[in-house]
């Protein structure tokens, strides 16, 4: 096991294409860092530069303190899995999982020894005799898991292990997943571009965006406390609700911020967390506000008398039932925030928008509890936790007073 | 589409190659077995059945065991030369600079390489033939001889010497073949997915390793065809032999072949009968060696 650190880092491909810019990276041992990004970003090229798969352009990579730039793959003793398995078609299980060791020239008794622990752990022992093309996609994901276990390597590769399964098994592969890295404790680098993969698997996870270095912390920060728009839009589930609105000074003395015809009150608490976001009273900026901070007046009662929370009326535009919640979307009367780093998140995230946009507004998530019965069509009185208001910049799309900008 | 207008659609699409087919392949054929029965020489219009007689004779006809013995060597040898020369190239063309820019790549130059490869073969067989001739020459106009003679050694009868000549022509059938299958056998790698030779780097396989335990089993389907078309150009090889060799098939009859000794019977000794009954023969070994590759080559298809 080891550390990996990556010291600016760049790739640029001929035509002069930077898939990787100057990105550092410091992997602790035993870590599992997920990179996540949209499609495009250099997370795959960052990956294969670890594995020794496409040369580095500039800077340098380090596994346990070792500089290995120039080493080929094999003497760098990690171990990957492909998004496609790269299974050897012609070999049996067994044989699969055995090559590397035999490349290596271990002795046969230790081979049979490792092939068996590692088809035992992964569920393949009636396998073994069998040709990848007999087995399912989820058996010959772990036949690829196995032949990176077997080989004991200092750190794990894996390039969207998970994305050619169906959803019910990339869940459960997920939770394998998550335990294999328990027992093993090996150091991980997975790289997805699907954000709950993201979120779930990741002890930290590193946002990158056109080859550059968005943020790395662990998920719940992420989450919490993006240091950008781009962050902020491409992390969570549905995504975040933005709108260009005004903090004001109220007549009361606190502050509001102000969109449309909505006006939310600005704990005094969020000054002091923020820094810097005084600065901006009188000015306009981007307010984003996640789903899940939303509720259902009617289906809420116990929140509605406490502060911090905000009433905002809607009308339920679509709703969609997830059984335990239910999305409601709905429209802001204020036009879409048309940023750069909005747009690049928007890109990324799969679900469309359902309903064209009539004239200049903009359409919002909200997740409420599924108590709430609201249909498509109904007025809802929805309430916000102004808490967990977020604040960018509306020129540059930073998090205003997030600790990383500071300074920026 | 009705029912019953179904077998006409069907007969619609058949008919012309059907009818081609038997015109021109199946009726000369048994047409051939006919003659063979006979001791026709190509001007008696109520040729003379002889029975099995020909066949008979065949059996102690040296020139005939000679060309049978030629089409056995270049059975064995043909394939096996020119896949395996054509093997390696392709993968050197192919694969054999590792990876660059995260895609599988062949040696520097391999472009210009894979054009220098094929291009035996966008050359008419007689051309070759003549562009050998010239490069087998036995005085110090040919190429090879010239450079030996300008080395000071004793120039070799390439084609002259008859022990020599037919592993010569052998040599020319291998120049000529090799372009194609290093083509065929590029586009079969480019079929086997890039990331199973990544996986392969990464387990620890050198380029050895990688042609011997990946390349070669992944690419096997491929390889039987090749072996496949190559038998049946064993069978042939009339054209090099009639322009390359000197008194056609000779020195003493030491580079002949069946389709050459069927064509001089024929044509040269007017014996039709006698020739068709080579041809018949020919026929039974072609037939029996695609059985025989059919049969034996039938393995487990191969998926990603």
């Amino acid at each position: 096991m080891a550390s990996i650190v990556l010291s600016n880092v760049d790739k640029i491909y001929a035509g002069g294409v930077k898939a990787v810019n100057d990105l550092n990276l410091e992997i602790k041992d035993g870590e599992f860092m997920v990179l996540v990004g949209p499609s495009g970003c250099g997370k795959s090229t960052a990956l294969r530069m670890i594995a020794g798969l496409e040369d580095i352009s500039g800077g340098e990579i380090a596994i346990g303190e070792k500089v290995v730039n120039h080493l080929p793959p094999k003497d760098r003793d990690i171990a990957m899995v492909f998004q496609n398995y790269a299974l050897y078609p012609h070999m049996t299980v067994e044989e699969n999982l055995a090559f590397g060791l035999k490349l290596r020239k271990m002795p046969k008794p230790e081979i049979q020894k490792r092939v068996n622990e590692a088809a035992k752990m992964l569920g393949l022992d009636q396998y073994l005799k069998r040709k990848p093309a007999a087995l399912s996609g989820g058996q010959r994901q772990r036949v690829a898991m196995g032949r990176a276990i077997v080989r004991e390597p200092q750190a794990f590769l894996m390039d969207e292990p998970l994305s050619n399964l169906d959803a019910k098994l990339r869940v459960s592969m997920r939770a394998s997943l998550n335990t294999l890295h328990e027992r093993l404790g090996v150091t991980t680098v997975y790289v997805t571009h699907d954000q709950v993969e993201a979120m779930t698997l990741g002890d930290r996870v590193c946002v990158l965006r056109d080859g550059l270095l968005q943020q790395v912390d662990t998920p719940q920060n992420l989450f919490d406390k993006p240091v950008n728009l781009f962050v902020a839009g491409f992390m969570g589930s549905p995504s975040m609700n933005f709108v260009t609105a005004d903090l004001v000074r109220t007549d009361g003395g606190g502050a509001a911020v102000t969109f449309a015809d909505i006006s939310l009150p600005v704990p005094e608490s969020t000054f002091t967390e923020k820094a810097g976001l005084d600065a901006y009273i009188g000015k306009q900026l981007i307010l984003g506000i996640r789903p899940s901070d939303f509720e259902d007046a009617a289906a809420a009662n116990g929140h509605s008398g406490t502060t911090g929370w905000a009433r905002i009326p809607a009308r339920a535009e679509v709703t969609e039932e997830l059984g335990s919640e239910i999305n409601v979307l709905f429209l802001i009367d204020a036009p879409p925030v048309e940023h750069k780093d909005t747009v690049a998140a928007k890109d990324a995230d799969e679900d469309e928008e359902t309903i064209p946009l009539a004239g200049d507004k903009s359409l919002w998530t909200s997740r409420v509890n599924a108590r709430s019965h609201v249909r498509p069509g109904q007025n809802i009185e929805l309430i916000v936790d102004t808490h967990n208001l977020h604040f960018f910049d509306s020129v540059s799309g930073l998090a205003i007073g997030h600790p990383a900008n500071a300074g920026r | 589409m009705g029912r019953h207008r179904r077998p006409l659609f069907i007969v619609g699409f058949l008919i012309a190659p059907v009818t081609l087919y038997v015109v021109f392949v199946i009726s000369p054929y048994l047409q051939a077995f006919q003659i063979a029965l006979t001791n026709w020489r190509g001007i008696s219009a109520n040729p003379e059945y002889i029975g099995f007689e020909n066949f008979a004779r065949l059996v102690d006809d040296e020139v005939f065991w000679e060309a049978v013995r030629h089409h056995g060597v270049l059975l064995l040898a043909l394939p096996l030369l020119t896949i395996s020369i054509a093997l390696v190239f392709a993968f050197l063309l192919n694969l054999g600079g590792g990876v660059r820019g995260g895609v599988m790549s062949g040696i520097w130059g391999s472009k210009f390489y894979r054009v220098v490869f094929f291009f035996p073969q966008v050359l008419a067989v007689a051309v070759v033939g003549v562009l050998f001739q010239a490069i087998y020459r036995p005085d110090d106009s040919g190429v090879l001889n010239g450079a030996l003679i300008r080395l000071g050694l004793e120039p070799v009868g390439w084609l002259t010497e008859p022990s020599l000549a037919f592993w010569s022509i052998l040599a020319v059938m291998v120049w000529q073949a090799v372009g194609f299958y290093v083509v065929l056998f590029s586009a079969g790698m480019a079929a086997i997915p890039g990331d199973v030779f990544e996986a392969a780097a990464l387990d620890g396989a050198g380029r050895f390793r990688l042609f011997f335990s990946v390349t070669l089993p992944l690419l096997w389907d491929t390889l039987q065809v090749g072996w496949v078309y190559l038998g049946i150009a064993a069978f042939d090889g009339f054209a090099l032999v009639q322009v390359l060799s000197v008194d056609r098939g000779g020195p003493e009859n030491a580079t002949t072949v069946l389709p050459l000794e069927i064509w001089k019977t024929a044509f040269s000794y007017t014996k039709f009968g006698y020739a068709s009954a080579m041809g018949v023969a020919l026929f039974f070994m072609t037939i029996t060696f695609a059985a025989l590759t059919l049969r034996v080559s039938r393995r487990e298809r191969i998926e990603y």
